[in-house]
């Protein structure tokens, strides 16, 4: 007992790195552990964007053949791991740990508020990339041919991963502004409108009138072409770049969103 | 040593609404320091700015000797918090909860793990330990609640409605276990009630906050004391109240003289030794007595005295 309170009192204002991470790291498990206890959220999202490529392939491999796409489960393939690293419960847990007061016996603790967050955060960015690899793995496993093989396949992930933490960032900011899990949660109806609005199903050179200006004004346009640049035609340095580029910005924006919103709810 | 300071304490929020008018309060170390009011008085709100939860919009606090607005961080790890309603993670365990708990505190894992047996084993629940928080009852809740409060042996112990819902069983569980923490483990506990039960039987000293003011304070002896030595209960017929006022006017020993529809509390300074005269009194004024009653002052009538109006959760309780 007495080697405890030594290292309470040992504890620094605003916590060291070391003293950081040994809070942050039970904070992410315990995020992990309550989507896994969380089955009727937790499975749906897991198979929903395999399902949903699945879907894809099955309804239009025969419009895309018509029109001489041979790959066009490559072609389909970001879209659904877009899908699977978007869809999910990111800030679910927040809002009703705020709801019901724990989030309140959290911040009143000597750990990091930023810390909270950053725990939270990195504990969804797993599950993220978790869905968007389990996705990955079964399209490979069923044929789908990827043009930079399985290195690009985990490139597409990592990248599809950092599009994933904006979507994680948007979750987690409504979550500390509304505190209220229905409100959090109606955010990702609007992923699969921004997801359509794109070239997920058709070229651009295809598209015409105001879906097609929708289409070059929406980021998501420009993630997609630099995954599809992996899976069709080999490593396009540009292509991906402007992806990482795009993913990046949107995290970037997204977590300044996050941290505002962190601010506004410990003020 | 002062555990807590507070100086003009004041939360506005916006629409104007004053939760707290200018508090000022000074809680002794090892004290259980009550702060007493209905619904409503701002007792939550204070608990919240002192925990370093809620921004004041004025005033200056010393918690634990750090400065509230200068040092929340060196004051979070220095307090322990239990409220009103026991945020707990109903998907957790209670032990994985402690730990966790543990952990924002920067305790290493094994320690973590050691003092979350430990605590489980202090509040009873240590055969339920492993089971998810949401099979707990209210009681259970609470007691685990209480736990994690203590998880970094605080100095401070702020507790908000710690038995607010409790079964009488339960409530008695908390209060010897705050009793126990503050003899065995020399702290100092912050506890609201609207309970007038439990601050009689728990705290040393007990504030009353009405409207976000202090309006009384003291221990609750003294508190009792202040309005009398005993408190005589008079009921007469209703169109005879007036009469019976006057002629108890000139009792001996009357401090105060309250009345309530046909019935008047009388606070006294002596006691029993005054029930001849006023049946005296009252006989000479042809005035005839529906009953009468002599007991100990209550901290129920300390509050009315203070705030005028009786603490509807006593109120409340005496009713059901």
């Amino acid at each position: 007992m007495s080697s405890q309170t030594a290292t309470i009192t040992a504890a620094r204002p605003g916590g060291g790195l070391l003293e950081s991470a040994r809070a942050r790291a039970p904070l992410g498990a315990r995020e992990t552990r309550l989507s896994l206890r969380n089955p009727e959220v937790f499975i749906p999202n897991l198979i929903l964007p395999v399902v949903l490529f699945f879907i894809f392939v099955g309804s239009l491999s025969g419009f895309a053949q018509a029109h001489g796409m041979s790959n066009y489960r490559g072609f389909f393939l970001p879209l659904s791991i877009l899908f699977a690293v978007s869809w999910g419960s990111a800030g679910l847990n927040m809002a009703a740990d705020i709801q019901s007061g724990y989030f309140d016996k959290l911040l009143a603790t000597p750990v990091s508020r930023v810390g909270l967050l950053v725990g939270a955060l990195s504990a969804d960015l797993v599950r993220v990339t978790a869905q968007g690899l389990l996705t990955a793995t079964v399209a490979m496993a069923v044929g789908t041919e990827i043009a930079t093989g399985v290195l690009g396949a985990v490139v597409m992930v990592l990248v599809a991963s950092v599009f994933g933490l904006a979507f994680s960032a948007l979750g987690f900011s409504v979550a500390l502004r509304t505190a209220d899990p229905q409100a959090t949660k109606s955010l990702f109806d609007f992923v699969l409108p921004l997801f359509l609005v794109t070239t997920s199903f058709a070229p651009m050179e295809t598209l015409s009138g105001w879906f097609a200006t929708a289409a070059k004004l929406n980021p998501v346009t420009y993630v997609f072409r630099g995954l599809r640049s992996l899976t069709l035609t080999g490593w396009d340095a540009g292509e991906i770049g402007i992806a990482v580029a795009t993913a990046g910005g949107l995290a970037a924006g997204a977590l300044a969103l996050a941290f505002a919103s962190l601010r506004a709810r410990v003020r | 040593m002062n555990a807590i300071e507070v100086e003009e304490l004041r939360k506005t929020f916006p629409g104007g609404v004053e939760a707290v008018a200018g508090l000022d309060l000074v809680v002794r170390e090892g004290r259980i320091f009550g702060f007493l009011g209905p619904n409503g008085a701002g007792k939550s709100t204070t608990v919240r700015m002192l925990t370093t939860l809620l921004r004041p919009t004025s005033g200056r606090a010393r918690i634990a000797g750090f400065d509230l607005w200068g040092q929340p961080h060196e004051i979070r790890r220095h307090i322990g918090v239990a409220f009103q309603e026991a945020g707990l993670d109903k998907l957790s365990t209670g032990r994985e909860l402690l730990e966790v708990q543990a952990a924002m505190h920067h305790m290493r894992r094994a320690d973590a793990r050691e003092r979350a047996a430990a605590l489980l084993e202090t509040v009873g629940l240590s055969d339920v330990g492993d089971r998810r928080v949401g099979t707990y009852s209210g009681g259970m809740q609470r007691r685990l609640d209480l736990a994690s409060a203590l998880i970094a042996r605080p100095r401070i112990l702020f507790l908000d409605e710690p038995t607010t819902g409790l079964d009488p069983a339960s409530r008695r569980a908390i209060w010897d276990e705050v009793r126990r923490l503050n003899a065995e483990e020399g702290a100092t506990v912050f506890l609201t009630t609207q309970y007038l039960e439990e601050a009689d039987q728990l705290v040393h000293w007990v504030a009353i906050i009405d409207h976000g003011r202090i309006v009384d304070e003291g221990t609750p002896a003294a508190l009792k004391g202040s309005i009398g030595s005993e408190v005589l209960r008079v009921a007469v017929p209703r169109r005879q109240v007036e009469a019976a006022v006057s002629a108890l006017a000139t009792l001996e020993g009357v401090r105060e003289t309250r009345v309530e529809g046909p019935s008047l509390t009388v606070y006294m300074s002596n006691g029993p030794e005054t029930v001849p005269q006023v049946l005296r009194l009252l006989e000479r004024a042809d005035v005839p007595l529906c009953s009468l009653s002599v007991s100990s002052p209550t901290l129920d009538e300390v509050f009315m005295r203070a705030t005028g109006s009786r603490l509807e959760g006593a109120a409340a309780r005496e009713a059901s």
